[in-house]
């Protein structure tokens, strides 16, 4: 079993950890960097990492995340447990800026600065205690269940159940909105608007439903009114 | 020669793991299945008393682990079925004193030897749950009909799927069929809405499971009891065959009326 395992998607590189010792997925990451012709390949690449089972602390995604910048790769995503999640958010802050080419479209993007981030598709079912957090739009096509938890920075769209907790717009961007063909979150951020859901039981009725802010709170409306 | 193997895990803890592991033991060596069930939980073990062998323990997986046994030194045979056999945890140490590596090296032994391995799990999502999952070929979850035991198996079933393992099946343990027709309990149909998976057994509570693990002897020896031969068409399913799932909500409407008449 190899302690790494790279995927090239339309997102960017989908980069898998496996339960290895953390020093020899760090040697071999290197390694696979370093490889001749890697460089041009990684080069500027988003990374999305998942983690699996295991958890990372700030050290070691710093360590990470140094390591990927040094090919002018950014980490834009992580999918795994939520120790390593809060990590991340920790370090999402001082984190090194990213490659000049990311910045240059960055910068030429109008006033929305993440927009340009492609989506995160998660085709399956988000379960109690996963927690998935992208700087772009989230979408899943399955459930997201009591206890799970989706953070995007933009819009999060739910092809299934939405059961769990959701945040879109987390850094504070209130035009984001959530969706679902099923919406009945245990609480539903929107920047820094909060809304749970009523503490009598819901009919199951399916209709899909959008959440936005409107007049300083969240609204939810049929999703064919839109 | 190499045997299935399939841990039996829960998250929540007094679901009827340890139960279930012990008696779908039983039920697959009662149909001349080599069953060896090995208990993962270091520290708090139980199968050994459940199975009513606890007075035969010499060794354990700790001493086979660390060598100071071989594995036929440590395997106990049952007293009722020679085609089963258990391998104990250790009372006096704790689920650190085994590696996963470790653990995968001894359930390769054991699967030599016979047809199944059936592994019980700890409780929780730890060390110890990882080491009875590392050598899993497959997994089965075991939930009460309680939204706390849900939210725990869902979690669990997300691990499994993180360790890559094939997907995991499903037994709701302790079903009341009165009370879910009151509406006093989830149901079947709730519990798969929100873990989507496969269903491979309904087990109705049974008191007798309770006077069972006193005494040591597992029910699905008896097929009179409703939660045994549930067990026992878990086995066969697990086996392959077809069997049509029980309805126990006509099972329950006697028995019923007659507890409420007597508590008048």
């Amino acid at each position: 079993m190899t302690p790494i395992s790279f995927k090239g998607t339309r997102e960017g590189l989908h980069i898998t950890l496996a339960p290895a010792p953390w020093r020899e997925i760090m040697e071999e990451l290197a390694r696979q960097l370093n490889r001749p012709g890697a460089q041009s390949f990684f080069r500027g690449a988003r990374v999305l990492l998942e983690t699996g089972n295991r958890m990372l602390g700030v050290t070691e995604l710093e360590e990470l995340i140094a390591l990927l910048a040094q090919h002018q790769m950014t980490l834009t995503s992580v999918l795994g447990e939520t120790q390593t999640q809060d990590a991340f958010v920790q370090l999402r802050s001082a984190m090194p800026p990213p490659p000049e080419n990311l910045q240059a479209e960055i910068e030429s993007a109008p006033e929305h600065a993440t927009e340009d981030l492609s989506a995160l598709l998660i085709h399956r079912t988000v379960r109690s205690g996963q927690l998935i957090r992208h700087a772009g739009t989230i979408i899943v096509i399955g459930d997201v269940n009591p206890g799970a938890e989706v953070v995007a920075e933009n819009d999060v769209v739910v092809w299934g159940k939405l059961r769990g907790v959701v945040h879109a717009g987390a850094s504070g961007d209130t035009r984001a909105m959530v969706g679902a063909l099923f919406l009945a979150p245990t609480q539903l951020r929107i920047g820094n608007f909060i809304a749970r859901a009523p503490d009598e039981k819901r009919t199951q009725v399916w209709t899909a439903e959008i959440a936005r802010v409107r007049d300083e709170q969240i609204v939810v409306e049929p999703w064919n009114a839109v | 020669m190499t045997g299935r193997v399939i841990t039996i895990t829960s998250g929540k803890g007094g679901v009827g793991k340890t139960t279930a592991t012990a008696n779908i033991g039983v039920a697959l060596a009662r149909r001349g299945q080599r069953v060896t069930c090995l208990d993962a939980d270091i520290g708090l073990r139980n199968l050994d008393v459940v199975m009513g062998l606890e007075n035969r323990i010499v060794y354990d997986l700790v001493d086979v682990v660390e060598g100071r046994a071989r594995l036929r030194q440590a395997l106990i045979k049952d007293k009722r079925l020679p085609e089963l056999t258990l391998m104990p945890a250790a009372q006096t140490r704790d689920k650190l004193a085994v590696k996963e590596a470790q653990m995968i090296k001894l359930v390769e032994d054991l699967r030599k030897e016979c047809d199944f391995v059936l592994i019980d799990s700890p409780a929780g999502i730890e060390h110890g749950f990882r080491n009875a999952i590392a050598p899993a070929d497959e997994v089965l979850i075991v939930t009460t009909p309680e939204v706390s035991a849900v939210r725990d198996a869902d979690r669990i079933i997300g691990l499994v799927e993180a360790a890559e393992k094939p997907a995991p099946r499903l037994i709701i343990n302790r079903l009341r069929p009165s009370m879910v027709k009151r509406g006093e309990m989830l149901d079947t149909k709730d519990v798969l809405e929100v873990l989507a998976v496969e269903l491979i057994g309904i087990v109705p509570e049974d008191e007798a499971i309770i006077t069972s693990t006193n005494k040591g002897q597992p029910v699905a020896f008896e097929d009179r009891s409703p939660a045994g031969a549930a067990f026992t068409r878990i086995a066969q399913r697990i086996l392959g065959e077809d069997v049509p799932f029980m309805v126990f909500d006509d099972t329950s409407g006697l028995f019923d009326k007659m507890s409420k008449f007597l508590k008048r």
